[in-house]
């Protein structure tokens, strides 16, 4: 009984250890395990969330709550636009987000249309929108002039 | 102080709610680590569900929570006064193999230390927490309540308004002490509640297992969480508060406790804790909820009182939840992605074949495989196994059918979400490998 109670918690440890080496072996050395990373997606699968995060949590210092923004790429995607919005939702609390698309199908001129501020992932839109906050790697923020 | 260690230190709190009743002698078998989770565990369930009678009756949230919360701890201690003298069995037999137990408590502690790295390296983080977690939790903190307005306001159905409030409500309580929400604390909630698993894990098995067995058991049962989680990308999302509810609850419903109204009736509250974090939480709430009155027949009786133990905290959070959802016009239900009344059969060969793929992505399905495997392995069999298998079936057979019954998105479906809400299935058969030998 009492090999047959040893045998048991051997096949425990064996199978916890392997699947503890695989855990470890999971972890993104290669990216430098114990640099702080600037997102909190930065070695995650989701590899186009960073540069949203980033150029929207920039963004947010330079809006003011209560006001509206659209936020879109370039060159323009309606998918991309879709996580736009709701990445909006989440990184710029208190202002109004128009989407520039949903469930990956662009929406209509007239939801973006009275929006004061303009977010741009990606490169800078070929026509200026209005007059420029922030320009970063990430993308630029825009003052739409009317 | 930054706000992310304020976040983080709001869940000091959770324990000194849940105290009350977890300090009822009935407990004091599980050691103080795992009743310190374990309080924490229903200090967050009645949190939760006072935050959300607060938000149905339009009272704004503050310290008075705390102190509501906590009284309801309180009370519950009251229906245990006559069952404290059902003390546990002791600590359980002291085995010679300390040797055994180190070793496996090393294995726990490496996997809980990989879950940490992954997390502090943004590995794992779920793109969930981005989407709907955080900015309702974020919103509801700064309007002091589940803010209706918010949930039902234009372009905002991808928040999955229904959802249950439990992690919503977590997270907001501790952005309202914080002052804002830190995204990359949130994150940290997925080591944070692994560790709490293996520690309530721990404490609770040790009423019925030698301390090796124990050990053993909570050390397969975490690094197949660990492994999961770090792949799956949990961290931030649900399932690690899914995990812990799910799995300490069906805990204690194999060890001598269950037999007591004091061990039912913290099942029960952890039940609800599953019920309100997740929406297949209530299927596995009702799947093991039966099973244990089917199978622990002894220990069930009688069933209306074991039942109502049970099922009460969870019919109670939930009917809360519904009611504001109901009373703000918001939901009146679950929604499903599809018809459940027309399941789609002929795509079963396609579903299980992209599960599988998806399973495969985790480590070649290994969190899976290995518990099974060691279950099949170890030697004693005992009918109490049946409880976490069946419960494990269960889970996979209620996720097989949504599958079935969603239409377009199915296959984008799986991939994002199969191996993280099939968590459970790993973590059920690991402590099943465990009290197959047990009393």
């Amino acid at each position: 009984m009492r090999a047959l109670k040893s045998r048991a918690l051997l096949f425990s440890l064996v199978g916890s250890a392997v699947l503890t080496t695989f855990s470890i072996a999971a972890l993104p050395f290669s990216r430098g395990l114990f640099r702080v990373p600037q997102t909190p997606f930065d070695a995650s699968d989701a590899a186009s969330t960073p540069p949203a995060y980033v150029l929207l949590q920039r963004a947010s210092s330079l809006i003011p709550q209560g006001m509206s923004v659209v936020i879109r790429s370039e060159p323009p995607d309606a998918n991309s636009d879709s996580n736009l919005h709701r990445f909006g939702v989440a990184l710029l609390p208190g202002r109004k987000i128009r989407p520039a698309a949903l469930w990956g199908v662009p929406t209509s001129p007239d939801v973006t249309r009275d929006a004061e501020y303009e977010i741009v992932l990606g490169r800078a839109p070929s026509h200026a929108p209005g007059r420029l906050l922030l320009e970063i790697p990430e993308g630029t923020v825009w003052r739409r002039e009317r | 102080m930054r706000a992310g260690h304020l976040w983080l230190a709001s869940f000091l709190l959770l324990p000194v709610v849940g105290a009350p009743l977890l300090k009822a002698r009935a407990f004091r078998g599980f050691g103080l680590p795992a009743r310190a989770v374990l309080s924490a565990g229903v200090g967050a369930v009645l949190l939760s569900w006072t935050m959300t009678m607060f938000a149905l009756v339009r009272l704004r949230w503050g310290p008075l929570l705390v102190f509501v919360a906590a009284g309801l701890a309180f009370a519950l201690r009251i229906i245990l006064r006559r069952d404290e003298e059902a003390l546990l069995p002791g600590e359980g037999r002291e085995g010679a193999g300390r040797a055994t137990a180190f070793i496996a408590y090393a294995l726990t502690v490496l996997s809980l230390l990989a879950t940490l790295a992954a997390t502090i390296a943004a590995r794992s983080t779920s793109p969930d927490l981005l989407l709907f977690w955080g900015p309702k939790a974020q919103q509801f903190a700064a309007a002091r309540t589940i803010d209706a307005e918010f949930l039902s306001a234009p372009y905002m159905e991808y928040l999955h308004v229904y959802y249950p409030p439990l992690v919503t409500n977590v997270y907001a309580f501790g952005a309202m002490i914080a002052g804002r929400f830190p995204w990359g604390a949130a994150t940290l909630t997925f080591p944070l509640l692994l560790a709490a698993t293996a520690i309530g894990l721990t404490g609770i098995l040790r009423t019925q297992a030698t301390p090796p067995r124990t050990a053993a058991t909570a050390a397969l049962a975490t690094s197949a969480i660990a492994l999961i989680g770090i792949h799956a990308s949990v961290a931030g999302n649900a399932e690690p508060f899914l995990l812990f509810f799910e799995i300490l609850g069906l805990t204690l419903l194999v060890t001598p406790i269950a037999r007591s109204t004091a061990g039912k009736l913290l099942a029960g509250l952890l039940f609800a804790g599953a019920a309100a974090s997740k929406v297949e939480g209530l299927v596995f709430v009702l799947a093991a909820g039966v099973l244990f009155a089917l199978i622990e027949r002894g220990a069930a009786r009688p069933f209306w009182r074991t039942l109502l133990l049970l099922f009460a905290p969870t019919a109670v959070a939930l009917g809360t939840w519904l009611a504001f959802g109901a009373s703000r016009r918001l939901f009146s239900g679950y929604q499903g992605y599809g018809s459940v009344l027309e399941p789609r059969f002929g795509s079963l060969a396609t579903i299980l074949s992209d599960v599988g793929v998806a399973l495969w992505k985790v480590g070649y399905a290994l969190p899976w495989l290995v518990p099974l495997v060691v279950l099949l392995l170890v030697p004693g069999k005992n009918h109490r196994v049946l409880l976490p298998v069946l419960a494990a079936l269960a889970i996979a057979g209620f996720l097989l059918f949504t599958y079935l019954t969603t239409e377009s998105i199915v296959r984008l479906l799986i991939a994002w979400s199969a191996a993280r809400v099939l968590a459970p299935v790993s973590a059920l058969l690991a402590l099943a490998s465990g009290v197959r030998d047990a009393r």
